[in-house]
Formats: C-alpha cells, sequence, structure tokens
C-alpha cells in the first residue's frame, strides 16, 4: 500500500517587496513512498527538505503538483489523525509542563482525563525524560525539547511520521536512542519519513533514501542501488615504519598519511594484492596493525552529485522574471 | 491519487464564502447600530458636553490636539444647529449651541468662522436659532479680544444690536469701531453714520443686509442677507396692499374675506404673492390686514422690520 | 470541533494566568482603584463620583491594554516561535485555532473585568459604610449603583471589538505594527459618528465620500462609554444596551471570520 506520495509538487516563492522574482524552493518532486518503509530524505542545507515536509504536513500550500498521504490530501481531518510531525528545533509553550504539553496535545485526538495523562507520562518515559515532566518546558535545554518533540510526535500512534532533523540536539546517547526509536517505529508498521543531512543516520536506518539538491530530487531508491559496492582500494595502517622504506614502496601506494612517529595509513589501488603488500611491509621491518577495504559511501556519492548539480546550474534558483 | 481535492489553499469558493459570512455579519451590525441611532439619536453629543465645560485648563488637556478638537466640534455644533432645526419637535432650545460654539472657540480663538456663525445663529429666535443676542456679542467681544483686526467681528456685532436688540445708538458705536480698524471697507462709516440718523428705517435696513448680502465669506451668510431682503421686499408688497384693504374696509364698511373681493372691483389683476412665489393672506389681526402666510418660507417676518422708523436712544 | 476551540481558549486563559506581567497589570488596578477611597477623602462631597470615574476610567485603561497587547501577540507570537507547527498538524483547523484565541482572550478579560469591579464595588461599600449621611446627601445616583455593571457591560463588549482588530491583524502583521494600528483604530473609533457628519464641512465629494465609507467600515466605538451618564446616574436605556451590544459583537464576529480567512490561506514559511 501506498502510504505517501507526490507528483510534480512544487513550491515557489515571491522573494523581494517592489518586484518580486519567484524562488523555487522545491521543483518538481514526485516520490512515492510505500507503507512500513523508512525513507531517508537527505540533502544539504536549504536543499528543500523543510519545504517538503512542511508542504507534506500543509503548513504552506504548493504552487503546483499534488499530495497523497494514504489515498487522501494532507489537510484531510482523518489524515491528520494518522500524521506525527517532529519539526526542525522544536519549540514549544514556556508557561507549560512537558506534561500538560502533551495532555494538551492529547485531548486535541479526543483523549480525555486519566487514559490522556497515562500515555503523556508513558511517552516521556520512553524518551528518556520521565523524570522532569512537571518541569516547565522553559527550563528544557535543546536536547530535551528535541526529546519531548518526539514525545509528541508519536502522541496518537501515527501510522506515518514525519521527522525534520531528528538527530539535531542530541548527543551521541541522544542520536542512538533515536534510532532505536525510529526501528521501533518501523517493527511496528509505522511509516517513517525523515530528513536529515547526517549520512550515517540514513546508513544505518533506511530502506531507502532520497537525495534533493538544489530543490531538485536527484535520485531515489534503496541504498545497494545507489552505491556500488565495489571496494575502491585498501587502507593499510602500519607502525615501526621507516620513512626511508616508505619511499621504496611509492609505486605500490597510492597515498601514505602519517599518523604518528613512525606510524602510517597507506592507501593502495584496489588491485592491489593486500596480503603480499602486508607481507612485504612486514618483512621490510613494519608492524602490522590493520587492514580495511575501501568502499564508496554516501558521502562520496552525496558530494559528486551536489558538486555536479552546483556546476549545472550556477545561476541558482531564481526563476526568470515574467 | 483518489481525492479529488488538491492539496492547495482553500478553494475560491470557501474564500468567497467566507467573506460573505465576514459581509453579513458587518451588515447586520451595521442594521443595529442604524436601528440603535434612530431610537436614541443625542446620547452621544450630551454625554461629552455634560461633563466638558470651555475654561482656560481645556487647550492644555488637549495634548497638542487643540485645533483638531477645534474642528470636531465644530463639525458637532453645525449637526447640531441643523438637526435641531430641522427636527420637528415642537420645542426647539439649541440648548448647546452656543456651548459647542464656546468649546470651539476656546481650543481655538481664532476660528473666525464659529464666531460668525454664533454671530448669526445665536440671535435668531424660535424657530430658528435659541434668540440669545446676549451670547452672540459676548462671543464676538471674545473674539475681538483675540483677534483685535478681525473688523468682521466688530460689524457683526453691530447687527447683532441692530437687528435683535434694535438698540441704534450701540449697533453705530459698533460700525464706528469696526470702521477704524485698518481693512475695513469704506462703507462701515456711512453706515455707523445712517443707523444714528435712521435707525430702524427699512431703508438703511436694505443697505445694511445688501452689504451683508455682498461681501459675504459664506454661503449661508450669503443666504441668511438674502432671506432678509426678501422679507424687506415683502414688507413693501404688504404696505402696499395694506392701503388697499384700508380703502376697501372704508368704502365697504367691512373686512374683506378674500383676495377676490378685491379682484372683483378691479384693484387687483392676480392673487398678490410675497417675492418667494407664496400668496399674502389676510388677517385681521395684523395692523395692516395683511400677512405673510405661514407656509412661505419668508415666515415669520422679524419684529425688527415692521417697527417704525427713527432715532431712539 | 467545539472541543477543540475549548482547548485552545483554555491554554490561552491559562497562559494569561500564569503570566506574571498580567498579574501585576491586575494588583495594579486594584490598587488604583483602592487609592482613589484616599483621593476620595480630600475632596468633600464629590468623592463617590470621583471614585466611580476613576475605577471606571482605570478600568477602561487596563482593559484596553490587556485587549491590545495580549491580542496582536496571540497569534503572531505562536507564528514567529514556530509553535503553531506543532499545533496545525494535529486535528485542528486553522479557523478552530483562531476562534479558539479569540474566546480564550474574552475569557481572560471578562474576569480581569470582573476582579475590578469587584474591587470597585469594595471601595464603594466601604464609602457607604463610613460616611452614610455626607455621602448620600451629594450625588446623583446611589453609591452602589447597578448602573455601573451596565458601563462594566458596554465596556466589556467593547473591548471584545477591540481584541478582534487586534487578532485580526495579529494574522498577518507584527505586533509593533499591529499595536499601533489597533490603537489607532480605538481613537478613531471615539469619532466615528462625528465622519458622518463631515460632507457638511469639507467641500470635496470624494473627501466627504470617503469619510462615510470609514464611517461605515470602521468600528463605532463611542456610544460603548456610558461611563458619563451612569456616573451621573441617568438611566441607559435596556434596548440601548441591546442594540449596542449586539453591534458589538456582530462586528468583533465579522472580524474574526476574516482574520480566520486570511490565517487559512497563509503560508508558515
Amino acid at each position: 500500500m501506498v502510504a505517501l506520495e507526490t507528483e510534480h509538487l512544487t513550491k515557489d516563492y515571491a522573494v523581494g517587496f517592489w518586484r518580486p522574482r519567484p524562488y523555487r524552493a522545491l521543483d518538481d518532486l514526485t516520490l512515492r513512498i510505500e507503507s512500513n518503509e523508512v525513507f531517508g530524505f537527505l540533502g544539504p542545507n536549504g536543499a528543500g527538505k523543510t519545504t517538503t515536509l512542511k508542504l507534506l504536513t500543509q503548513l504552506i500550500y504548493p504552487t503546483s503538483g499534488r499530495i497523497s498521504i494514504f489515498g487522501r490530501s494532507p489537510g484531510d481531518p482523518e489524515v491528520r489523525r494518522r500524521i506525527g510531525f517532529l519539526p526542525e528545533a522544536p519549540y514549544f509553550y514556556d508557561y507549560l509542563t512537558a506534561e500538560e504539553l502533551l495532555a494538551y496535545f492529547g485531548g486535541l485526538f479526543g483523549l480525555r482525563g486519566q487514559a490522556c495523562r497515562a500515555r503523556a507520562a508513558q511517552l516521556l518515559d520512553r524518551v528518556g525524560i520521565g523524570g522532569e515532566r512537571r518541569l516547565p518546558l522553559r527550563k528544557f535545554s535543546k536536547g530535551m525539547l528535541q526529546r519531548v518533540g518526539l514525545a509528541q510526535a508519536i502522541l496518537n500512534q501515527p501510522d506515518i511520521v514525519f521527522l525534520d532533523e531528528p538527530m539535531s540536539g542530541l548527543d551521541p546517547l541522544g542520536r542512538r536512542d533515536v534510532r532505536a526509536l525510529i526501528l521501533e517505529l518501523r517493527d511496528r508498521g509505522c511509516t517513517v519519513f525523515f530528513s536529515s543531512h547526517i549520512l550515517s543516520d540514513a546508513e544505518a536506518l533506511c530502506s531507502r533514501v532520497g537525495i534533493i539538491v538544489g530543490g531538485q530530487l536527484v535520485t531515489a531508491g534503496s541504498l545497494s542501488d545507489i552505491l556500488a559496492f565495489d571496494v575502491s582500494g585498501w587502507e593499510i595502517v602500519v607502525a615501526d615504519l621507516d620513512p626511508a622504506v616508505l619511499d621504496d614502496f611509492t609505486g605500490r601506494v597510492r597515498r601514505a598519511t602519517r599518523i604518528s612517529d613512525r606510524r602510517y595509513a597507506l592507501e593502495a589501488p584496489a588491485q592491489t594484492e593486500p596480503e603480499r603488500l602486508v607481507a612485504d611491509l612486514r618483512a621490510r621491518g613494519g608492524r602490522f596493525i590493520s587492514l580495511n577495504p575501501i568502499r564508496s559511501t554516501l558521502e562520496d556519492f552525496f558530494v559528486q552529485q551536489v558538486a555536479a548539480r552546483r556546476a549545472q546550474s550556477p545561476a541558482g534558483r531564481f526563476m526568470p522574471e515574467g | 491519487m483518489s481525492d479529488g481535492r488538491t492539496s492547495g489553499r482553500p478553494p475560491g469558493r470557501t474564500v468567497a464564502r467566507l467573506l460573505a459570512v465576514a459581509a453579513v455579519l458587518w451588515a447586520a451590525a451595521l442594521a443595529l447600530q442604524a436601528a440603535r441611532d434612530q431610537r436614541y439619536p443625542a446620547l452621544d453629543v450630551e454625554s461629552d458636553l455634560l461633563y466638558l465645560r470651555a475654561g482656560p485648563t481645556l487647550p492644555r488637556l488637549a495634548l497638542g490636539f487643540d485645533g483638531l478638537l477645534a474642528d470636531l466640534y465644530w463639525i458637532r455644533a453645525i449637526q447640531h444647529y441643523g438637526d435641531t432645526r430641522l427636527s420637528t419637535k415642537p420645542d426647539k432650545q439649541y440648548r448647546l449651541l452656543y456651548p459647542l460654539l464656546d468649546l470651539v472657540t476656546t481650543l481655538d480663538p481664532r476660528f473666525t468662522v464659529a464666531y460668525r456663525f454664533g454671530a448669526i445663529f445665536l440671535a435668531e429666535p424660535y424657530p430658528d436659532g435659541p434668540g440669545r443676542a446676549d451670547l452672540a456679542i459676548g462671543l464676538l467681544e471674545r473674539g475681538l479680544r483675540a483677534d483685535p483686526a478681525r473688523w468682521q467681528y466688530a460689524q457683526d456685532a453691530g447687527f447683532v444690536y441692530y437687528w435683535w436688540a434694535q438698540d441704534y445708538k450701540a449697533a453705530a458705536a459698533w460700525f464706528d469701531r469696526a470702521a477704524r480698524i485698518e481693512g475695513a471697507p469704506w462703507w462701515l462709516r456711512s453706515m455707523a453714520a445712517s443707523t444714528l440718523a435712521q435707525g430702524g428705517d427699512r431703508r438703511s435696513s436694505r443697505q445694511l443686509w445688501r452689504q451683508l448680502y455682498e461681501t459675504a465669506e459664506h454661503e449661508w451668510v450669503k443666504n441668511n442677507a438674502q432671506l432678509k431682503l426678501m422679507q424687506l421686499d415683502a414688507l413693501d408688497g404688504m404696505d402696499a396692499l395694506a392701503g388697499l384693504v384700508r380703502r376697501y374696509t372704508t368704502d365697504t364698511g367691512r373686512f374683506p374675506d378674500s383676495w377676490a373681493a378685491l379682484g372683483a372691483l378691479g384693484w387687483l389683476r392676480e392673487i398678490p404673492t410675497d417675492p418667494s412665489g407664496t400668496a399674502f393672506v389676510l388677517d385681521r389681526s395684523q395692523p395692516g390686514g395683511v400677512a405673510v402666510a405661514p407656509s412661505s418660507p419668508l415666515y415669520p417676518i422679524p419684529a425688527a422690520f415692521t417697527k417704525k422708523a427713527g432715532p431712539t436712544s | 470541533m467545539a472541543r477543540v476551540i475549548g482547548l485552545v481558549a483554555y491554554h490561552v486563559f491559562k497562559e494569561s494566568v500564569r503570566d506574571k506581567v498580567l498579574y501585576n497589570l491586575v494588583l495594579f488596578a486594584i490598587l488604583l482603584i483602592a487609592a482613589s477611597y484616599l483621593i476620595g477623602q480630600m475632596t468633600a462631597g464629590q468623592d463617590v463620583k470621583i471614585i466611580k470615574d476613576l475605577g471606571l476610567a482605570a478600568s477602561s485603561v487596563f482593559g484596553l491594554f490587556m485587549a491590545v497587547f495580549i491580542g496582536v501577540g496571540l497569534v503572531w507570537k505562536e507564528v514567529d516561535r514556530r509553535s503553531v507547527y506543532n499545533l496545525l498538524v494535529k486535528p485542528i483547523r486553522r479557523h478552530e485555532f483562531i476562534i479558539g484565541k479569540f474566546l480564550g482572550l474574552a475569557g481572560t478579560l471578562l474576569v480581569n473585568l470582573a476582579v475590578m469591579a469587584a474591587a470597585l464595588y469594595v471601595v464603594l461599600a466601604l464609602m457607604a459604610w463610613r460616611q452614610p449621611a455626607l455621602v448620600k446627601a451629594s450625588v446623583d445616583a446611589p453609591v452602589l449603583d447597578s448602573g455601573l455593571l451596565v458601563a462594566f457591560f458596554l465596556l466589556y463588549v467593547q473591548l471584545l471589538v477591540v481584541t478582534s482588530v487586534a487578532i485580526c491583524f495579529s494574522t498577518f502583521s507584527s505586533p509593533m505594527l499591529s499595536a499601533a494600528f489597533t490603537v489607532g483604530l480605538y481613537v478613531v473609533g471615539h469619532f466615528n459618528a462625528d465622519l458622518a457628519h463631515f460632507e457638511h464641512v469639507v467641500d470635496s465629494p470624494a473627501a466627504a465620500w470617503l469619510a462615510k465609507a470609514l464611517y461605515y467600515l470602521l468600528p463605532n466605538l463611542a456610544p460603548f462609554d456610558v461611563k458619563m451618564a451612569v456616573v451621573h446616574g441617568q438611566a441607559v436605556p435596556a434596548l440601548f444596551v441591546l442594540f449596542t451590544a449586539g453591534y458589538g459583537v456582530l462586528y468583533a464576529a465579522a472580524m474574526i471570520t476574516l482574520a480566520a480567512l486570511i490565517f487559512s490561506r497563509r503560508d508558515f514559511k
């Protein structure tokens, strides 16, 4: 079943006061997301990720194109009941406590009284701030607010959650928690659509990713389709190596990086037989530390795509006037 | 996508519907307001004046907006005069006219038109005004204190004395005073002289009003003067008709019962009308037997006109 | 729908209750009213009138202050700080949000005005108790006049109109500008009736026509001010109160409808 579908979704903003020029924040986005997917929406800052999320939650209206969530318009109240949303760097109400905030939102979903409060407490525990639930939100740190944001995003046990930079503001422990939460959501049958510019998260979590650069979707598909998992080289870390000895290996080694005194990271091309190289290095007095294959990562792909896209349209996303 | 609606902005028809709702609500509000204003018109002006009395502190209280406030109260003064004059109530007191004009001239002592308006309409007797010549004079005197070069105030004061108080000596004194102010027109001097000599007779009255008519700065001053001139002409006509009535009464021994009676004798070709085109009426109670019809715009002829001429003390 | 609106309104009220600034304001208003008792001691005879005048004036000023300064921020703050994002993605329609905000502020104003009215009555009761003979000899209206309630009621409806205007501006304009416009409209609203008579004093028909159009478009706030009449013991006719209050409520409803329209078409960048 299709959870989310967009068709030629475009958003223009009028920029400037006297003679507004249209700025294309999102250009012709066509996506299709199946139920129970974890979809990573990746792109550099300003690419249009947040714009897309706001369109999907109908905080802004498209200039053209269509959106369908479970077959309905995003503004449909039935859809609203099944959605969760975490905005980037969320802000809530200073004068409420975390518990009161969730009770407020729960009330909007029709939860009442004891059931509502119980659910609020349970969720706050789940995101790790159960102890602070009676604290006014004005006293919350950025990371704590992020957790509250997650809690309110899943308050109604949604069928699809939209998360805008869910890891932002969190320390490594927090990020690990969020990852666990996302996987848990997936296990429960929820569809997760999250945006990020941190690629390692996507690698760890997503079944599919989409990459957006300059308002345009560059590619979308499963990770294994996008990346070639060929080995592109070998990295050997050696210690106790004489610099003079290193010179002898210049032909076989693509690059040598000095880590510390007599300790080097050597990069050899893919065709090398790594075992032979290691043996030769040891023969010349080096002490073998580690051997790792170099694979093309999402980051490489990403950087390459961004550069290509930027070369293509140096003028940027201002539309021609008129 | 099964949903026929796009995910765009609320469609045009929703916008139109909401605008229509807003318009209906607003129109209903205005209807209620109109209903209220119809039943209770006076409630707003009165409440201000119950409290606000002109005095030296008022301009300071106005926080620098005294000019604007003066304009505001001027508008209300005119409105009050107009409403009262046009109303069908029998008891027309023009109660707020002086207080309002007083307020206006206290806030802005150089608000010329307010003084001149007051000069004319404060002195007008019922039903066209409150009939307070004393208030008119007081206002004009204040005006002269604030603006001694304004000869028009002195001239207006002369008019009030001449016309409503019939105090020709005082009137002459005021005209003389006006004539001495620099910039005053030449005829004020002669006006002073003739007032003293023959104040009250129709010819000098006519001269007075003609001068006012020709030098009027405002439409309503002109109209007022024109009305007075027409009334004077009416009086001339009445005098002539009174002569005919006297002859008839002497000849037949009784008062004529209609104009036709005189017409039958060949003394009149048609029913006599006053300068406004309304027929005169025969009225036994009047000294000459002739009067202006109550339906005529010239009615009533002020008593000042019918007084006999002659210098008085 | 009512439940959702009720939730939004409840939270507006809750925020005002927890807002220290508001507490201090109301406290100040009460102190002022209490102080009027002392002032009244100093002027023989006219003290009851002065206390009533001061009490009504203070309530009017503070009420206006609240209506404007809370009103212009009600929508704007949520949008500016982006707390509105969380809210609008829930099952709540945009017009429910606006109506809820309005009703919440209406409730806040009601409570605050009630408190100030109560303070005034307490001071008046104290006066009546302490100096009954002196007081009764010199006043036009009874000391504990129920007519005061009429003045408070019309003041409340007037503030509802001001609030609706403030909220309407709040949907698209920053608090500073909105406050300026709202206060401006309040001032013009008091002279609204005069706009209708402009044609008698201006020569240009275009100016007269414009003045007449503004007379209909802008709120006519002067009739809501019956302080003078009440203090002097003049009866305010029931039908007058009904029509005037009706006008106010309908006008406020029209403004809120407009606000809902503007808000529902907005992009939240």
